[in-house]
C-alpha cells in the first residue's frame, strides 16, 4: 500500500476541516444576526417605585457639569408639566397621574443596542460602545441633525443658541465613569432603586422574575426587551406603556433594518445603471447610424440613376450629332460633286 | 378635434371637485368635535337593538327615560303610552313584546318616537327631535352613571317585612314537566341562578325579568298603599338617590334554615372515589360570614349547596374539575376561602402595609394551615358542638412582645451626609399595628404567634424577640453576586414608602422622613472630615 | 448676432450692477423688491452665523429640519432634475431634437444644486466642516443614506460644474479646453444619471429610518421608488415651465434653434411627463396598499394625502395627456404648474407637514419668517446668476464660433 495510514490521517483531517468551514460559511451567512454586544450593560428602571424625587436629575446635572436650572430640584411644582429633553438635561423625569395615582416617569436615551443615530451618522460620530453606552463624538459632528430625526425615542437635542460650536446632546450613560468603575450618576443617587445597574442579561432576568413574583404589580411586557432592535435601558410599569407616554409602535426591527434595503440597492444601480445607459445610447446611436447609411445608400442610387440618365442622354444626342455632323459631310460631299460635276460640265 | 378634448378636461376636474367635497365634509365632522362635556345620566338608554341584525347604519340614540317619564305624567299619560302589556304586566320594550324584525323594531321607534314629538311640535310644547341627525348623534350629549341595583340584604329583609314572609311573591321554580312557575318552600335562592346575563330560551335575562317584577309591583302596590314606591330609573340606578334608600340597623339574617357554624369536612370519606384525606376539618362560621358578604352568591356561586357536594377531594364533572382544595385555597378568586381573605388584606390599608408586598404567588407558610384546619383535641368527639366549641378556642388579641422588649427608637444614618439622621419611631409604629389589628378577628388569628407581625418588616428572619436587622442582609446597592436583592438605602425607601402608600399615610415626601441638615451640623461634619 | 454678445470684460464690470440691469429700465418695482430681498437676505446671513440657529429658525429638538431642508434641499434637488432628464433624453436616448434645451437645463441643474448645497451651510450646525469636506476625509459613515446623498450631490455638483464649462469656455473663447470639455459630454452624461438616480432616491430614503415619525400614507418601503419617479416628472415639468418663464423674459436671447426646436420639444416632454406622472401615481397607489393604508383615507390627513395625489398627480398626468394630444401648449404649461407645485407639496410634506404627526399641534414646527426670507433670498440669487449668465453666455443660443461644432 503505497498510502501510509498517516497520510491517510491527514487527508480525512483536511476534507474533515474543509467540510466543516464549508458548513460554517453556509451556516454563517444567512443567520447572521446581531444580538447586541455580550455583556454589555444597561438599566432597568421599575416605574412602579419612582418617587419622583428627581434626584437622578440632580447627579445627572452634577456629573455632567451641566448649568444648574432656575429651580432647585427639590421644587416638585416642577413636575406639574410635560417636560422634553433639553440640550442641558440629559434627562429628567415626568408625572402622569393614572387612576388617582401619579407615576414618574424617567426619560433619557435608550442607549439602543444598534442605534438608529448611529447608522445614519454620516460621519460616524455615534457609537455603540461594547459596554453599553451610545456616546457621540462633538470633534467629528457636522450639525446636520439628521439623529434627531431618525432617534425614535427623540432623545438628541441641539444647542441651537451656540452660533460657533453647537453639539448634540445626550445621556453619555455616564460612560467616562463606567471606565473608573462608577455607577453612573443617576443610578447611584437613586433611594429607591428604582433604576438598577448591570448586565443587561442579568437585568432582564431580574425583571422577568419580578413580573412572576408580582403579576398584579406590572404589566406583563419589558420595554426595550425587544423595542426598535432592544435598548440597554429597560423599564417594567405598573400600566401600560403608552399610558405614561411611551410608544408601544414602533416594532421590534432595529433601526439599520430599515434603511437596510435601500442602501443594499446603491451598489446594484452604479454596477447595472451605466451598461443599461450606454446600451440605450448605443441602441441610438446605431439608429443613427442605420438612417445616415440608408441615406447615403438612397442619395448614391438616386445619384447613379441620374447620371445613367444623363449618360443616355448624352450618348443618345452624341449619336444624333454624329449622324448629322455624316449627314452635313454627305451633303457638303454631295455638293462637291455636284460642284465638281457642273464645274465640269461647265 | 378640440371636442372630445373639452370633454375630457372636464373628466379631469371631477377628482378635483371630489377632493374639495370630500375635504370638506370631513372638515365639518372634525369641527363638531367641540362640544361641552356630556351631562352624567343614571336613567340613560342607548337605542342600538338593531345591531343585533346588521351593523349600525346611523348613530345610536340616546335615551333619557326619566326625562319622558316626567313629561308623560305632567300630561296624565301612564306608562301604556310607550309600554304594552303581556299577562296584565308592563313589558319593558317600546311599544312591542318581542323583536320581529329589523324593518318593524326600526318602524316602531320611528313611528313612536317622531309622531310623538311632531305633534308636541306642532302644538309649540317643548320637545324632542324629530331630524334624524338630532336623535342619531355622532356626538354624544350624556353619558351614563348608571349603576346595577344593589339588592342588598336590609333591602330584602324590608321586603320579608312587608310581604309578611310570603316568598313566594318573588321566588318561584320552573317546573319542566308542568312548563310551569312554582314556589318550592325552603328552596329560595338568588334570581340569577336561573336569570342570566342574556335571555335564554324561555328563560328571561335578569334585566327585564327584573324589571317586569319589581316595577309592575311597585306600580300597583303604590295604588294601593299610597307610598312612593321607586319606579323610576334614577330610584335603583342613581348613586346618591340610593344614598338615601333607608338601611335596617342590624340588618336581620336571611331565613333559609341555613346553619350557624359549619364543620368543612375534610376529613370524611368522599362518597365518590371512597378516598380520604387525613387533613383536620375545618370549623366554620357560616353566620359571621353572612355579615361580611351581602350576598349569597358571593360562595355559593351556582346553588344554594354545600361547598363540597359539587367541590369532591378529586373535584368532580359538575364542579369542571375544580377539586375541594381548590375550591378553598385557590388564591386568584373570591370564592375561595383564602382567596377571599388575599383580597381582604391587600384591599384592607390597615392590612395592605404588610400584605400588599406579599406576592400572590408566595407559598403560604406550613404553620397557617393550623389557623383553619384546628387539630380535634385528643378525646374529643364529633358533636354538632365541636365547630363552635373548636372557634372559641382561637385567640382573642395577637400576640406581641412586651413593651419593653420592643425598641423605642432606631436611628438611621445611612443618609447623614445630606441630611439629619432618621430617627424610626419602632415601638409606636408596632403597637399602632397591633391596636389596628385588633377589629379583626382574621387578623387575630394569623398573627397569634409572637413575632409574626414583626416578619412584616424582618420578613426572612426568624420569629424571635430579636430578629436580625435591615443590615443583615442588605448591604451594598448592585452586588452582581446577588442582583434580585435591594441594598441598604433602596431597602429602607422600599419597604417605608410601600407602607406608607399602601396604608395611605401621607407622608412620603423627602422631608417627612430626612430633616434638612442644619447649618451648624454640616459645618461640624465638614470639620470632621477635614 | 454677435453684436449682442457682451465681452467678458464688460461682462465683469456689470456684474457689479448685477441685478439692477433689467433691459432699459434701471429701477423697475421688480428690481427694487429684489433688492429689499437681498438686503434683508444679506443681514439675516450674518444673523444666522454670529447669533446661531436658534437665533433665525424656529427648529427644536422634535424637528430638528425645517425649511432649509424641506424646501431648499428636497425641492431644490427635485426642480433640478431638469439637468439629468434633458441631458439623457438628447445624449443617451438620441433625442436630437432636444439638443437646444440641454444648456439651459444643464445651467439650471447646475445652479439648483450650488443653492442646495450653500442653504446646507446655512442650515449644518458647522458648516466649516462642510466646507471642508470632512466626512468624507475623516470618518465615513457608510452606513447613512446621508453619506450616500452628500457624496453624490458633491459628485454631481462637479459633473454639471465640467457640463457647464463649454458654455463660460466659449464665452471666454477658450476654444481648446472647451473642445475637452466637449468631448467629455457622454461620460459626465452617464455619470449625472447614475448620480441623480441615486440621490433624487435617496432622499426620499432618508426617511426611511422614521417610520414612527412620518404619517404611514406618507411612509412607504418605496419612498426611494417614489422620490426618483417624481423627480423625473418635476425635471421636465420645470424643463416647460422654466422655458415658457424665459420665454417671456428672455426671447431676444433666445436663437433660432432654440426657439425653432422649442414647441415641438413641449410636446415630447408633456407626453414623457404624463406617462412618468402615469408611472407615479400607479407606484403611490401601490404604496398604499402594500402599506394597507386605505382605512386612512377617510381623515384630515388622508384628504390632504388625495389633495397631493388626486390633484396634482392625477389631474396633471391627464392634463398633459390632453395638452400633447391637442396641441394645447398654455394647458401643458398649465399643468407643468401643477406639477411643479405638486412636487413642492410632496416634499414639504415628507420633511414638515405629515413629519411628527403624532405630535399635539403646539409642539408642531412652523417655519419662521426669517427662515422663509432666507430661502426666498436663495432662490433670488439664483436667478439673479442665471439671469447673469444667460444674457451673456450662450446658453439659449449658438456662439456664432462654435455653431458647426455640435454633433
Amino acid at each position: 500500500m503505497s498510502i501510509s495510514r498517516r497520510n491517510f490521517l491527514g487527508w480525512m483531517g483536511a476534507a474533515g476541516l474543509a467540510g466543516s468551514l464549508g458548513a460554517e460559511h453556509a451556516h454563517g451567512a444567512p443567520t447572521r444576526e446581531f444580538t447586541g454586544h455580550p455583556d454589555s450593560y444597561g438599566v432597568l428602571h421599575d416605574i412602579t417605585r419612582c418617587v419622583g424625587c428627581r434626584s437622578c436629575e440632580e447627579a445627572c446635572n452634577t456629573v455632567n457639569e451641566l448649568p444648574k436650572p432656575a429651580t432647585p430640584y427639590t421644587d416638585e411644582s416642577v413636575l406639574n408639566k410635560k417636560r422634553k429633553l433639553t440640550a442641558t438635561e440629559y434627562t429628567i423625569v415626568n408625572k402622569s397621574v393614572q387612576k388617582g395615582s401619579p407615576i414618574f416617569l424617567k426619560t433619557q436615551c435608550n442607549h439602543c443596542l444598534e442605534p438608529a443615530c448611529a447608522s445614519v451618522c454620516f460621519v460616524n460620530a455615534f457609537q455603540k460602545l461594547p459596554n453599553g453606552a451610545v456616546v457621540y463624538d462633538a470633534s467629528v459632528c457636522v450639525g446636520c441633525r439628521y439623529c434627531m430625526v431618525a432617534c425614535p425615542f427623540e432623545v438628541p437635542t441641539y444647542e441651537y443658541e451656540d452660533p460657533y460650536t453647537p453639539e448634540v446632546v445626550k445621556c453619555t450613560l455616564c460612560a467616562p465613569r463606567l471606565e473608573k468603575g462608577l455607577l453612573p450618576g443617576c443610578v447611584e443617587s437613586c433611594p429607591t432603586e428604582s433604576l438598577i445597574f448591570g448586565k443587561r442579561d442579568d437585568l432582564l432576568k431580574i425583571a422577568r422574575a419580578r413580573i412572576e413574583k408580582y403579576p398584579e404589580r406590572y404589566v406583563d411586557h419589558i420595554y426595550g426587551e425587544h423595542e426598535m432592535g432592544g435598548t440597554s435601558w429597560l423599564y417594567l410599569s405598573g400600566v401600560p406603556f403608552k399610558n405614561i407616554g411611551m410608544r408601544e409602535d414602533l416594532g421590534n426591527k432595529p433601526a439599520p433594518a430599515l434603511t437596510s434595503g435601500a442602501l443594499h440597492v446603491i451598489p446594484m444601480v452604479v454596477a447595472l445603471w451605466p451598461v443599461f445607459l450606454a446600451g440605450m445610447f448605443g441602441m441610438a446611436k446605431r439608429r443613427d447610424k442605420i438612417a445616415a447609411e440608408e441615406k447615403t445608400k438612397a442619395i448614391a442610387i438616386a445619384v447613379e440613376r441620374t447620371e445613367n440618365k444623363a449618360a443616355e442622354t448624352l450618348a443618345r444626342a452624341m449619336e444624333k450629332a454624329k449622324k448629322e455632323k455624316e449627314n452635313i459631310l454627305k451633303r457638303v460631299e454631295r455638293a462637291k460633286e455636284k460642284a465638281a460635276k457642273n464645274k465640269g460640265d461647265t | 378635434m378640440k371636442k372630445p378634448g373639452y370633454l375630457l378636461c372636464r373628466a379631469g376636474i371631477i377628482p378635483l371637485c371630489m377632493v374639495v367635497f370630500y375635504s370638506t365634509n370631513i372638515m365639518a365632522k372634525a369641527q363638531d368635535g367641540t362640544g361641552t362635556a356630556p351631562e352624567a345620566r343614571a336613567d340613560l338608554i342607548i337605542i342600538d337593538n338593531m345591531k343585533s341584525y346588521r351593523p349600525l347604519e346611523k348613530a345610536s340614540v340616546e335615551f333619557p327615560h326619566d326625562a319622558h317619564t316626567d313629561a308623560l305624567s305632567k300630561k296624565n299619560k301612564s306608562c301604556e303610552t310607550c309600554h304594552l302589556t303581556e299577562k296584565d304586566q308592563f313589558y319593558p320594550a317600546f311599544k312591542r313584546l318581542k323583536n320581529t324584525g329589523r324593518e318593524e323594531v326600526m318602524n316602531i321607534y320611528h313611528d313612536g318616537c317622531i309622531a310623538c314629538h311632531g305633534e308636541m311640535r306642532l302644538k309649540g310644547e317643548k320637545t324632542g327631535p324629530v331630524e334624524c341627525d338630532n336623535c342619531h348623534r355622532e356626538q354624544k350629549k350624556f353619558t351614563s352613571s348608571r349603576l346595577a341595583m344593589g339588592f342588598d340584604k336590609s333591602l330584602h329583609a324590608r321586603h320579608v317585612q312587608v310581604h309578611e314572609k310570603k316568598c313566594e311573591t318573588c321566588h318561584h321554580e320552573y317546573d319542566e314537566k308542568t312548563k310551569k312557575l312554582f314556589y318550592a318552600k325552603g328552596k329560595e335562592g338568588s334570581c340569577r341562578y336561573c336569570h342570566k346575563e342574556q335571555t335564554q330560551e324561555n328563560v328571561k335575562s335578569m334585566r327585564v325579568s327584573s324589571h317586569i317584577a319589581c316595577i309592575n309591583c311597585h306600580i300597583k302596590s303604590q295604588e294601593k298603599s299610597k307610598l312612593n314606591l321607586p319606579v323610576k330609573c334614577s330610584q335603583c340606578h342613581d348613586a346618591s338617590y340610593r344614598e338615601t334608600i333607608k338601611k335596617l340597623d342590624p340588618i336581620p339574617r336571611l331565613e333559609r334554615n341555613q346553619p350557624n357554624r359549619v364543620m368543612i369536612k375534610t376529613g370524611v370519606m368522599d362518597l365518590d372515589s371512597g378516598e380520604k384525606t387525613r387533613m383536620s376539618i375545618v370549623p366554620f362560621n357560616h353566620e359571621a360570614h353572612e355579615g361580611y358578604n351581602n350576598s349569597c352568591r358571593v360562595c355559593h356561586h351556582q346553588e344554594m349547596k354545600r361547598c363540597s357536594e359539587c367541590h369532591t377531594l378529586g373535584g368532580s364533572d359538575e364542579a369542571k374539575g375544580v377539586s375541594l382544595e381548590l375550591a378553598m385555597h385557590k388564591k386568584d378568586t373570591n370564592h375561595s376561602c383564602v382567596g377571599c381573605h388575599a383580597t381582604q388584606y391587600k384591599e384592607n390599608r390597615n392590612c395592605a402595609g404588610c400584605h400588599q408586598s406579599t406576592p400572590t404567588t408566595a407559598k403560604m407558610s406550613n404553620r397557617s394551615c393550623e389557623v383553619c384546619h384546628i387539630p380535634l383535641p385528643k378525646g374529643v368527639e364529633l358533636t354538632d358542638n365541636t365547630a363552635q366549641l373548636l372557634l372559641e378556642s382561637r385567640p382573642e388579641k395577637p400576640a406581641t412582645y412586651t413593651q419593653e422588649e420592643i425598641p423605642e427608637k432606631i436611628v438611621i444614618e445611612k443618609l447623614s451626609k445630606k441630611y439629619e439622621s432618621v430617627e424610626f419611631p419602632h415601638r409606636k409604629i408596632i403597637n399602632k399595628i397591633i391596636e389596628n389589628m385588633g377589629a379583626s378577628k382574621l387578623a387575630r388569628y394569623f398573627h397569634a404567634e409572637k413575632g409574626t407581625t414583626c416578619s412584616g418588616c424582618h420578613h426572612n428572619a426568624p420569629l424571635t424577640k430579636q430578629p436580625s436587622g435591615c443590615n443583615s442582609c442588605h448591604t451594598q446597592a448592585f452586588n452582581d453576586k446577588d442582583m434580585h436583592k435591594p441594598g441598604i438605602v433602596g431597602a429602607y425607601h422600599l419597604l417605608c414608602m410601600e407602607c406608607h402608600t399602601t396604608m395611605k399615610i401621607d407622608k412620603v415626601g423627602c422631608k417627612d422622613c430626612h430633616k434638612e441638615k442644619s447649618p451648624q451640623s454640616s459645618a461640624l461634619q465638614k470639620r470632621g472630615e477635614e | 448676432m454677435a453684436e449682442q454678445k457682451d465681452s467678458p470684460a464688460q461682462g465683469m464690470t456689470d456684474a457689479a450692477l448685477g441685478f439692477m440691469r433689467d433691459d432699459n429700465q434701471k429701477f423697475s418695482p421688480l428690481t427694487i423688491v429684489t433688492g429689499i430681498i437681498l438686503l434683508v437676505g444679506t443681514i439675516l446671513t450674518i444673523l444666522r452665523f454670529t447669533q446661531g440657529l436658534g437665533a433665525v429658525t424656529n427648529l427644536t429638538d422634535t424637528h430638528p429640519w425645517g425649511m432649509w431642508i424641506g424646501f431648499d434641499l428636497m425641492c431644490g434637488v427635485a426642480l433640478a432634475a431638469g439637468g439629468y432628464t434633458t441631458s439623457a433624453a438628447c445624449y443617451l436616448f438620441g433625442m436630437k431634437k432636444y439638443h437646444s434645451a440641454v444648456r439651459p437645463a444643464i445651467l439650471t441643474a447646475f445652479l439648483g444644486y450650488a443653492m442646495v448645497v450653500v442653504s446646507l451651510l446655512y442650515d449644518v450646525g458647522r458648516p466649516d466642516r462642510l466646507i471642508l469636506a470632512y466626512p468624507f476625509v475623516v470618518q465615513q459613515g457608510t452606513t447613512s443614506l446621508l453619506f450616500e446623498v452628500g457624496l453624490c450631490v458633491l459628485l454631481y455638483l462637479t459633473v454639471l460644474f465640467l457640463e457647464f464649462t463649454p458654455i463660460p469656455l466659449e464665452w471666454l473663447g477658450f476654444r481648446k479646453a472647451r473642445n475637452i470639455a466637449v468631448k467629455l459630454t457622454l461620460t459626465l452624461t452617464i455619470l449625472g444619471v447614475v448620480l441623480s438616480t441615486l440621490h433624487q432616491s435617496s432622499l426620499g430614503a432618508l426617511f426611511l429610518i422614521a417610520p414612527s415619525k412620518l404619517h404611514p400614507l406618507w411612509y412607504s418601503p418605496y419612498l426611494a421608488v417614489f422620490f426618483f419617479v417624481s423627480s423625473i416628472a418635476a425635471g421636465l415639468s420645470m424643463v416647460i415651465f422654466e422655458g415658457a418663464l424665459s420665454h417671456k423674459a428672455l426671447h431676444h436671447r433666445m436663437g433660432k434653434a432654440y426657439l425653432q426646436e422649442h414647441t415641438p420639444l413641449i410636446f415630447g416632454y408633456a407626453k414623457a411627463a404624463s406617462l412618468v406622472l402615469f408611472g407615479y401615481f400607479m407606484v403611490k397607489v401601490v404604496g398604499i396598499t402594500a402599506g394597507d393604508n386605505w382605512h386612512l383615507l377617510p381623515t384630515p390627513y388622508g384628504v390632504w394625502f388625495l389633495v397631493e395625489l388626486l390633484g396634482f398627480v392625477a389631474l396633471p398626468c391627464f392634463l398633459f395627456a390632453m395638452g400633447s394630444r391637442n396641441k394645447d401648449v398654455g394647458l401643458i404649461k398649465f399643468s407643468a404648474v401643477l406639477t411643479v407645485i405638486g412636487i413642492i407639496l410632496n416634499r414639504l410634506n415628507i420633511s414638515m407637514i405629515a413629519f411628527n404627526w403624532h405630535l399635539p399641534l403646539d409642539e408642531r414646527y412652523i417655519p419662521s419668517w426669517m427662515e422663509i426670507a432666507l430661502s426666498v433670498y436663495m432662490v433670488t440669487c439664483l436667478i439673479l446668476v442665471f439671469r447673469f449668465i444667460v444674457t451673456r453666455m450662450p446658453v439659449f443660443d449658438e456662439h456664432p464660433d462654435f455653431k458647426e461644432h455640435h454633433e
